[in-house]
């Protein structure tokens, strides 16, 4: 075998190897596969709604339009697993943000405690939660207008207790920016869950 | 030589009847009441050291109107929160009130809680009592 062979064939080896091993781990870039997060087989237009945003803005369906958004729906007087919940998903934006994610997705909290949760307590408690977290509220009837086309369950507990509780749905939704339902989250909720599959999410 | 023996038997008895109280708690969190709420969580794990089991009726705070403990049960991806009459840590045994799950609610909190004290009662009286400052979430 000549040296130009022998080097021919070596080249071909050293690139074959590589393209193996591209293959076979994805391109660098590629976002890892989604593990937790249930997809829709396509995106859902969500329906039209009336709420009022933290700021009593009235809001409707193009409220969700223009950002990726994560949407708990929990309420204020919720001790346990509604700040949970949030704090894990601030945590996981903060870890994209440090990933170096250019577009973190915004927190969306709607309450599912119309008669206590005025636009003003929204307010007070979604900044608590730090940057680019938003919330929603306003008349039952309208918040249900979402909630029913969302799949989304929300009950008030029949009692007289000053601390009534609120059943609902635990889940978190993901809406593109297309303001579409994409996928969920079912719970319990880790922040790593997040950082993991939202990269796979948003690259579809 | 009997004397000895007999130091022995008085410094064992000692030891049995001050090995110290039934009911412990460590990992104790109270959490800051949320901007805008008027309620806080707590978190801890209580074990019982005895041969009997223990139940907790009723919890007190000087620094809360109220104080209940209860659960958080996931059905079905729905979050529903029921509030427990009582605790009952077995024999021997512990129990966690952890995110997600039992808790103690805090309620009407008073204008300072910075720091929380807390009374443990059974049906019969204070079975333990203690503090811890308040934590950030």
């Amino acid at each position: 075998m000549s040296t130009n062979r022998f080097l021919l064939l070596a080249v071909a080896v050293v690139l074959g190897l590589g393209v193996g091993l591209y293959t076979l781990q994805g391109a660098p870039d590629a976002p890892p596969a989604v593990k937790t997060a249930t997809l829709l087989p396509a995106p859902l237009d969500i329906p039209d709604f009336s709420l009022l945003d933290q700021d009593a803005n009235p809001v409707g369906r193009t409220f969700f339009e223009g950002q990726w958004d994560l949407v708990f729906f929990g309420f204020t007087h919720c001790p346990d697993i509604c700040p949970t919940t949030l704090q894990t998903l601030s945590v996981a934006r903060r870890m994209l943000v440090e990933d170096g994610f250019e577009n973190p997705p915004r927190i969306v909290l709607v309450s599912v405690d119309p008669a206590r949760d005025t636009p003003d307590k929204v307010k007070t408690y979604v900044e608590y939660f730090g940057e680019d977290v938003a919330g929603l509220t306003g008349a039952e009837d309208a918040l249900r207008e979402l909630t029913d086309g969302l799949g989304i369950f929300f009950q008030r507990e029949q009692t007289d207790a000053e601390n009534y509780n609120v059943d609902h749905s635990a889940v978190v939704l993901v809406l593109n920016p297309a303001g579409q339902f994409t996928a969920l989250f079912s719970a319990p909720h880790r922040p790593d869950t997040f950082v993991n599959d939202l990269p796979g999410i948003f690259a579809l | 030589m009997r004397k000895l023996a007999l130091l022995a038997l008085i410094v064992t008895a000692a030891c049995s009847s001050e090995s110290g109280p039934p009911l412990v708690i460590s990992d104790l969190e109270i959490t800051r009441p949320m901007p805008g709420a008027s309620m806080s969580a707590g978190y801890f794990l209580l074990e019982n050291r005895s041969a009997e089991a223990i139940t907790i009726t009723r919890v007190d705070s000087p620094q809360f109107g109220r104080v209940e403990v209860h659960e958080t049960i996931l059905e079905n991806d729905v979050s529903k929160m029921r509030r427990l009459d009582a605790l009952t840590i077995p024999a021997n045994g512990s129990v966690r009130l952890e995110r997600g799950g039992k808790h103690l609610m805090l309620m009407r909190p008073a204008d300072d809680v910075s720091s929380v004290e807390l009374g443990f009662f059974t049906s019969e009286g204070l079975v333990l009592s203690t503090s811890t400052r308040v934590a950030e979430r």
